[in-house]
């Protein structure tokens, strides 16, 4: 697969849980999609990241306690977004530094873009050393922009390099290859990439024109 | 990508000891662990499951594309919290799928 921004997501995911600082930090994600968009609710994504920060005994038994406290009440209360972000801040405190990585966010429906981002914010004031990569759509960045006064924005495009092995990947796997001649094979290999390259250029600058192909 | 425990145990308290953070390539994980063991707890924090969605995306994946965003500096002053709270934020931008559909 090309690297689209969910394949860029958990190559970040995989080098921040594998990297040389492994076990001095902790990770967290979540994938945005738009068929799930009704049940991608603030409440429901910052639940999701908590879920994955319980790695420790304190933070479960403060999850716990708020747990049978919810269940004591007339049918079982169910969370409230505060209640997570105050959760969310124990759990930040307790641990190494946290590092949350949040994919496709223009996949979640708009009014808990900004939602999200807000209570993400009020957890990074009170916790600076909490890391957050975002990626999406290149309108995105006004949303991040609204919540976040400083940013390091970062364009991903298909490079050269992740083409060709894309295509050699497909070219690998193709059940008839005495089909195709060497001479087509480097066509293949030498054309397409340059013309997805030059397509992607176009992209990065008008990025609202560009989605009509998609 | 080959997974290896970590050498650092983060966790105490009440829960046994296991040598690797959330590590999702790995089913020793202590996330998992405790997850398996509170399932009630976890329901009720959220119905949703980003690791399920983890483990999909980076099957697909193929080893060494995008490794270019490892390299950059914006990458590596983010990861290492060099720029302090000025930092904190990493957004990179694309278009989902973008040259996909031209080779399909």
């Amino acid at each position: 697969m090309l690297p689209t921004t969910s394949n860029i997501s958990s190559l970040v995911i995989d080098s921040l849980c594998d990297g040389p600082y492994g076990g001095e930090i902790v990770v967290a994600m979540f994938y945005c999609d738009f068929r799930d968009e009704q049940q991608q609710t603030t409440t429901n994504i910052m639940g999701a990241i908590l879920k994955q920060l319980v790695v420790r005994g304190e933070v479960l038994e403060n999850v716990q306690t708020a747990f049978q406290k919810a269940k004591k009440e007339v049918g079982g209360r169910g969370l409230r977004l505060p209640d997570i972000v105050q959760m969310l801040k124990q759990a930040v405190s307790t641990l190494p530094p946290v590092f949350i990585c949040i994919d496709a966010l223009d996949e979640c429906l708009p009014k808990y873009q900004l939602e999200l981002l807000r209570s993400l914010k009020d957890i990074f004031e009170e916790l600076p050393r909490t890391r957050l990569f975002v990626t999406g759509r290149p309108q995105i960045e006004t949303e991040i922009s609204r919540s976040f006064s400083t940013s390091v924005v970062v364009p991903i495009s298909p490079k050269t390099h992740d083409i060709k092995k894309y295509l050699e990947k497909r070219l690998e796997m193709d059940t008839e290859p005495d089909a195709m001649s060497d001479a087509l094979q480097a066509d293949i290999l030498r054309i397409i990439p340059e013309k997805i390259s030059e397509m992607c250029v176009g992209a990065s600058m008008a990025p609202i024109s560009m989605n009509d192909l998609y | 990508m080959g997974y290896s425990p970590h050498p650092h145990a983060i966790n105490s308290g009440n829960i046994n000891s296991y040598n690797v953070t959330n590590n999702y390539g790995s089913v020793t994980s202590v996330n998992k662990v405790i997850a398996d063991e509170n399932p009630e707890i976890m329901r009720w924090l959220s119905p949703l499951d980003p690791g399920r969605r983890h483990q999909d995306v980076r099957t697909d994946r193929l080893d060494g594309v995008g490794n270019w965003l490892l390299e950059t500096s914006e990458f590596r002053e983010w990861r290492s919290s060099e720029g302090g709270a000025d930092k904190a934020v990493l957004f990179c931008y694309g278009n989902p799928g973008v040259g996909k559909t031209y080779i399909r």
